[in-house]
């Protein structure tokens, strides 16, 4: 009776088995050297065990260079309502009516970008959420590798002997402390953006010959 | 998919601002985004545009020499892509930065598809840019009726009486009326109609306005023409046009407000100056100099046209003040020529210029001669002082003693400075050079400028100085944030349009012209004439000229705004006020100065 189900899960399970066959770079790997996929989701809320994805935003940094040809920015079909989580992303039920299927979002984040090294802004959350999302659609997750530019800018602050405020890691503020264009406003893909800006800032400011291990160091 | 902030970015930098929204998110899709630490090297040979995004970045020569440095919205590579070959500079990264990588296909298709980008980029390669216009501009000597007709409708409903519209028209102090009803236009009365129509026939005062008017009158679109108005007028013989607005009528055109509107055309008022008999007549003549020059902006007159405009009505000044001081005075006793330096002489001055001027006189300037010209210069002085031109900071005025001299004295004066010139003095000096008659003898001037022309051509001595004197300042290297880049790499802030700019190119002119011995004033004539002879090749006659134009139309505009703000006008422009195009073609004309003077200084600063 379940039968469609197993088979389903058997034939999609085969993205997930893809991206874990896909081996990372060596942690030895000089950072430019690295590919990186930087994305950002919008949730219903803070809790990866209930909560849904309503949008997902990405761009890739290859060779140090942001690839806006890329640039994705999908919104996901939510079998809940998304209440009150749209005063953060401005996105409400009806604009999600004609929005993508999870499964189908997450196919092609699987198989276009295994064996790249993820960022997020608070990566733990999306880590986390992308994990749930994976085993709800695919009945496995694979494990990520996830840089956190907010845990580097921690580190970095703290490096300096600042006393950081609990706001002062908040995207914009980062953006801010960097110098760069502050375009951050709870829109996956603006937000994905903005986070990639901030990593080869980051990178930048790390020196010229970080390693891959280096990296996931500074983002502990 | 695209990113919002690349996108705004690209839709607010010339020239990818004429893009649409779509066309611009298709762009974006083919750029990479980099970020550059100070001091980094930028990889340039890549055949791909930089497009600087935020940061400084600065460019060496391969010897090593600060070529310019490159801001947000400026580009690097399209050299290479336009040409395919690769060059030797450096680019450096000064202050942290993003740069966007457009890739060379995604470039060329552009350009292919939008012949304005093309252009635009071309210019930029060839340092043309100045020749570049976003826009068609419009045409000239069109006043629509809207900067014309007085913002203030007059109207009466038809049922009122003709004592009514009569006393209305005392009150509003007008000749005409609007008769509306329900707020449509039914007619129009004039007091003409009173008259012919009313008083003519014997009515009574309380007949009604709807008997009298005249029903269904022309009217014309408030955006329409003046000329149209004038056209409609002459062919119904009527004076008065009613003007609507998108259908609904807003007031009144009279044949009296086309003339009031031609007032301060420099026609107009020239004839006004030569009706004068007063100096406070001439006084009042010249407030409207001011209006005038907004009029002639608002007509889009180019700068050259303007500063020729404003320089006929000096000259008209003078000339007026030279026969009002002879119906003081009496008869001159001898034949003279009243000069003009600088400015005036080139029939290139602005509205804040001061005076410069002297007599040429065909007697030796003493006893009864002396004591006549000193007070003929003295009237003329203080009254063109009087209409606003102000007294010359350095005395270079008729009233100098100096300065009134005869054939003799002139003639000795100017061979000295050509025998004997030292840079600094020349550098004083050089004003002298560009002379012109506005009254009197025009023979006893030529005479003066033919012997000067005559020595200037043959002193390469006196053209190796005066060389030196002009090239003692240099234009900027660019535009930069909120500051200007100077020569040696320091900044400064505030451009001063005329010190920096125009003076550089009329006095490179000029060092030519004294060799070629080029009777023209006028710097474009000048340059017009230059490259007519061979002296200078064409094309960078071309470029000078239109650098020339594009400072002067700057500095008319900036003067335009100074007045309309009711600063004090003056030259110094301030960077941060300089946007997009503007920018672009600023750099540009600077590059252009910075090579006529290189070629100034091979040309006649060699070992003697």
């Amino acid at each position: 009776m379940f039968g469609w189900l197993l088979r389903k899960n058997t034939a999609l399970s085969e993205v997930v088995n893809h991206f874990i066959n896909t081996p990372f770079p060596a942690s030895s790997t000089p950072i430019e050297q690295a590919n990186f996929l930087v994305l950002d989701l919008e949730l219903t809320g803070l809790n990866p065990r209930k909560d849904h994805i309503v949008s997902i935003g990405w761009v890739p940094i290859r060779g140090q260079e942001i690839v806006l040809a890329e640039a994705k920015h999908y919104l996901i079909n939510s079998p809940v309502s998304v209440g009150q989580s749209a005063v953060y992303h401005g996105l409400h039920d009806h604009q999600l009516k004609n929005a993508h299927d999870l499964a189908q979002i997450l196919t092609e984040l699987l198989s276009h970008y295994a064996g790249y090294i993820f960022v997020a802004h608070h990566s733990g959350l999306d880590e986390q959420c992308l994990r749930f999302a994976c085993q709800r659609c695919f009945g496995k997750a694979p494990r990520f590798r996830f840089i956190d530019t907010m845990q580097m800018e921690w580190q970095r602050l703290l490096r300096q002997g600042k006393v950081v405020k609990h706001d002062a890691l908040k995207l914009p503020n980062c953006l801010k402390r960097h110098g760069l264009p502050d375009m951050a406003n709870h829109h996956a893909l603006e937000d994905a953006y903005s986070s990639a800006l901030l990593l080869l800032s980051q990178l930048k400011l790390g020196g010229n010959t970080m390693t891959l291990s280096d990296l996931y160091l500074l983002s502990r | 998919m695209e990113v919002a902030d690349v996108t705004k970015f690209l839709a607010e930098t010339t020239p990818f601002d004429q893009l649409d929204a779509a066309a611009l998110g298709q762009l974006s899709a083919h750029i990479n985004v980099y970020y550059y630490q100070a001091q980094d090297s930028v990889k340039i040979n890549t055949d791909r545009l930089l497009i600087v995004r935020t940061g400084i970045f600065t460019l060496y020569s391969d010897q090593q020499q600060l070529l310019t440095k490159l801001q947000s919205g400026d580009f690097y590579g399209y050299q290479q892509l336009l040409t395919g070959l690769t060059d030797s500079d450096t680019l450096l990264c000064e202050e942290d930065g993003l740069v966007y990588w457009l890739e060379a296909e995604a470039f060329h298709q552009c350009r292919y598809q939008y012949k304005n980008i093309d252009i635009f980029f071309q210019r930029l390669f060839s340092r043309r840019l100045h020749q570049y216009r976003e826009q068609q501009q419009a045409s000239r000597f069109t006043l629509k009726i809207s900067d014309v007709v007085q913002q203030r409708k007059i109207a009466i409903r038809p049922e009122q009486t003709a004592q009514d519209a009569a006393k209305l028209m005392s009150d509003s102090r007008v000749s005409s009326l609007l008769v509306e009803e329900n707020n449509k236009l039914v007619g129009i009365l004039t007091d003409r109609d009173l008259r012919s129509r009313v008083l003519a026939h014997a009515l009574p005062s309380s007949t009604q306005v709807s008997q009298v008017m005249t029903r269904q009158p022309q009217s014309i679109d408030r955006h329409a023409y003046l000329y149209e108005a004038v056209q409609q007028m002459s062919q119904h013989n009527i004076h008065h046009l009613p003007v609507t607005d998108q259908g609904v009528c807003c007031g009144m055109l009279t044949a009296t407000d086309i003339i009031r509107s031609q007032q301060d055309h420099p026609v107009y008022l020239i004839g006004e100056i030569h009706r004068q008999l007063s100096t406070d007549g001439l006084e009042r003549c010249s407030q409207q100099i001011a209006a005038l020059a907004i009029t002639l902006s608002k007509q889009q007159v180019p700068a050259y046209e303007a500063g020729h405009i404003i320089t006929t009505i000096t000259d008209a000044l003078t000339q007026r003040l030279i026969y009002l001081a002879q119906q003081k005075l009496g008869e001159p006793p001898c034949v003279f020529s009243w000069l003009a330096f600088g400015s005036q002489a080139r029939m290139d001055q602005s509205l804040n210029a001061d005076q410069d001027n002297a007599l040429l006189l065909e007697k030796e300037p003493v006893g009864a001669v002396g004591e006549y010209f000193s007070a003929l210069a003295e009237f003329v002085c203080q009254g063109l002082a009087q209409c606003g031109i102000t007294l010359c900071p350095g005395n270079i005025m008729a009233t100098n003693p100096e300065l009134r001299l005869s054939l003799k004295g002139w003639s000795g004066r100017f061979a000295r400075w050509i025998a004997t010139p030292t840079p600094e003095a020349l550098l004083k000096a050089s004003i002298f050079f560009d002379l012109r008659v506005i009254d009197g003898s025009k023979g006893l001037f030529n005479a003066l400028q033919e012997d000067v022309l005559q020595r200037t051509t043959e002193a390469p001595l006196f053209l190796y100085h005066l060389a030196q004197a002009a090239l003692q300042r240099t234009a900027p290297l660019g535009f930069f944030k909120n500051f200007i880049l100077e020569q040696d790499g320091k900044h400064k802030k505030g451009l001063d349009l005329k010190k920096r700019g125009i003076s550089l190119i009329t006095d490179l002119v000029r060092v030519y012209a004294l060799y070629a011995g080029i009777h023209e004033v006028n710097t474009r004539s000048r340059l017009q004439q230059l490259a007519a002879q061979g002296i200078i090749d064409s094309k960078d006659g071309q470029n000078l000229n239109d650098a020339f134009d594009l400072l002067a139309q700057l500095r008319w505009e900036k003067h335009q705004h100074d007045l309309q703000n009711s600063h004090d006008v003056t030259n110094l422009l301030n960077p941060a006020e300089v946007s997009g195009l503007a920018r672009h073609q600023l750099k540009d004309s600077f590059a252009v100065i910075n090579e006529a003077q290189s070629r100034v200084k091979h040309r006649f600063c060699r070992e003697l």
